[in-house]
């Protein structure tokens, strides 16, 4: 059923609307926004692989060109988006259960950058038009200030004005090379632009070429949140309600692989695109893992150790291979769960003691065993540790690395793989090992159910797929294959 | 290319470059978002531009018109579709960053962003 295509977008976009417009009656949007999330998940498991043409204006062939264009906005879905989308479902169902539960009174206004940033979200990776894209982006940007700037956390509004001022540059940076795109060959659709691109009638080496990627990647830095804007980033993390970081890191790592993905069908041609993508991802994993290893806010201690591992993501997608393409995609599936994972496990300590300094608390473990055996299973799953997702994607990646000659690359990620499980071991023994602090108080000794329940449904997809990786990279793979040749 | 597009595209670099020195450099905030529109602006300028055709009619097929020939004299309509979206969501962001200063400004009664910004600025100081 293609008719459901677009459905995934406007399901949440519209259940948005209607939870802000009807905000005052407390128990209908909680009804409603529980029934609303919990058929995200379900939405692409019931849709067919294809494409939708928006108006149903489908393809016509250029009689000069003899290009197929289309001239209508495209959605694309096919296995990859099926999983990204499903993913992102789960966890906003999960986000908003909590958030349900935690709350008797909710706010319609935070539901509906809930709902909205899934909707921005989905947008983004079903689309195959750029313009289309970026107007998403934006969305998405807006949503992810506004969950921040909702939370009750000290300077979430500072945190929110600094990221929304960095994005308002980056926005019509990357709308300026949308635009020196569309000037060169006068479309907007990718799959177009592709098909000029391949067919000789624009040329790859002018420098107008050159500078649209340039403002491109720029754009996709700030989304991604590498370097230079790691730091903005884990920022906005530590700045959020646990659950609503996790939800806007799932965020980030989507709109982190649409853009990539656009800018590769597009830019690949020119050799110096996959030397960029190595170069900052590589960067990133750097500063992100020695960064987390500095810090003593442990919510900002997961920012940074999520942008190392937005770095993992990028250097499989900038070997270019369709094996290391796979692996890309698989660690960004699994980074989705894993950091949403330590993020809602992170908010129940929280949660518990009042405190995020990890020099404060101490002895956790016995208050809180459920809390802490999961917290573990997800950091040693993010630091790569067998047989949990982590290891399997990190073991494709440097396999990858090994298989394009780059050996160094392949050091380099098992090195950041071992520091990361340094700084994890280092963080779990700070706050649940060594002895309770003579002044910590645990508040709220009850960790929240919707908490626990968020965290084992998680902890069941980090195992299942450490398991059976095949269940998802094969469908990654021919995917890839696909989009290569 | 035509005069008038080479003006378009001068006056849009110009208003981008002028915007990033103030978003840049600039250190009161409403200044700084000023800059901001002037990036935004630039970049829709730059965009009206592409879809300029010297001497080309308005897009839009009257009755009676020649398909052929209003394809090949009209002017290109999709960057003006695209420019009219851009400014919408420009109007948006531009609402939302002016809510958030109108909240720090209660705060912290300043449009200084040193100020205003200084607690986040000193935790990435920290962390670089």
């Amino acid at each position: 059923m293609n008719e459901l295509i677009p459905l995934m977008v406007i399901v949440p976009m519209m259940a948005a609307l209607l939870i802000s417009a009807f905000s005052k009656f407390d128990k209908v949007i909680k009804v409603f926004a529980f029934v609303v999330a919990l058929c995200l998940p379900i939405i692409p498991l019931l849709s067919n692989y294809g494409v939708h043409y928006f108006g149903g204006y489908a393809p016509i062939v250029d009689n000069i060109t003899n290009i197929l264009y289309h001239p209508a906005i495209t959605y694309s879905f096919n296995f990859p988006q099926q999983i990204f989308i499903g993913m992102v479902g789960i966890l906003t169902f999960l986000v908003v259960f909590i958030y349900l539960t935690k709350y008797t009174k909710v706010s319609g206004p935070y539901l509906f950058l809930l709902f909205m940033g899934t909707a921005a979200v989905t947008a983004l990776i079903l689309t195959d038009d750029i313009f289309h894209m970026f107007v998403f982006f934006e969305i998405l940007a807006l949503a992810q200030v506004g969950i921040v700037a909702a939370s009750s956390i000290d300077y979430s509004y500072e945190m929110a004005l600094k990221y929304m001022i960095l994005g308002s540059i980056g926005s019509p940076i990357m709308l300026l090379g949308i635009g020196f795109l569309l000037a060169m060959t006068g479309t907007v659709n990718i799959t177009d632009i592709v098909a000029i691109i391949r067919d000789g009638i624009i040329s790859t080496s002018s420098p107008m070429f050159f500078l649209s990627l340039a403002l491109i990647f720029f754009g996709w830095l700030y989304a991604s949140g590498l370097p230079p804007f790691h730091t903005i980033k884990s920022g906005i993390y530590s700045k959020a309600e646990p659950h609503g970081a996790a939800l806007l890191q799932s965020f980030t790592v989507i709109s982190m692989i649409s853009i990539v993905i656009i800018m590769f069908r597009i830019y690949s041609v020119l050799p110096i695109f996959e030397v960029l993508i190595v170069l900052f991802s590589v960067l990133a994993m750097i500063l992100g893992v020695s960064l987390a290893l500095t810090q003593t806010d442990f919510r900002r201690m997961i920012g940074f150790l999520a942008v190392g591992e937005l770095g993992f993501i990028g250097l499989g997608i900038g070997l270019g291979t369709q094996y290391a393409i796979t692996a890309g995609l698989f660690q960004a599936l699994n980074e989705i769960v894993i950091t949403a994972l330590l993020f809602i496990g992170f908010g129940a300590i929280v949660n518990a003691t009042n405190e995020v300094d990890t020099r404060k608390l101490g002895g956790l473990l016995a208050s809180h065993p459920k809390v802490g055996i999961m917290l573990l299973i997800g950091g040693l799953a993010m630091a790569g540790v067998p047989p949990l997702s982590g290891f399997q994607s990190k073991l494709m990646l440097v396999q990858a690395s090994l298989s394009c000659g780059y050996p160094e690359l392949s050091i380099l990620t098992i090195m950041v793989s071992i520091a990361t499980f340094v700084v994890f071991v280092k963080t779990f023994y700070s706050m649940f090992l060594r002895p309770k602090p003579h002044d910590l108080e645990v508040v709220d000794k009850d960790v929240p159910r919707a908490m626990i329940f968020a965290m084992v449904v998680l902890l069941i997809i980090i195992v299942a797929l450490g398991i059976f990786p095949d269940v998802v990279t094969n469908g990654i793979s021919n995917f890839v294959g696909g989009m290569l040749h | 290319m035509a005069h008038t597009q080479l003006a378009v595209l001068f006056t849009s670099v110009a208003l981008i470059v002028i915007g990033l020195y103030a978003a840049i450099f600039v250190d009161n905030i409403i200044k700084k978002i000023i800059g901001i529109s002037f990036i935004e602006e630039g970049a829709n300028l730059f965009i009206v531009g592409i879809g300029y055709k010297p001497g080309g009619i308005v897009p839009i097929l009257m009755p009676g018109m020649n398909s052929t020939w209003f394809a090949s004299n009209a002017s290109y309509p999709l960057p003006y579709g695209l420019v009219l979206t851009s400014i919408v969501i420009g109007a948006s962001t531009l609402a939302v960053m002016l809510a958030l200063v109108m909240v720090l400004y209660r705060r912290y009664g300043t449009l200084s962003t040193s100020v205003m910004l200084a607690d986040t600025s000193h935790q990435e100081e920290y962390d670089e």
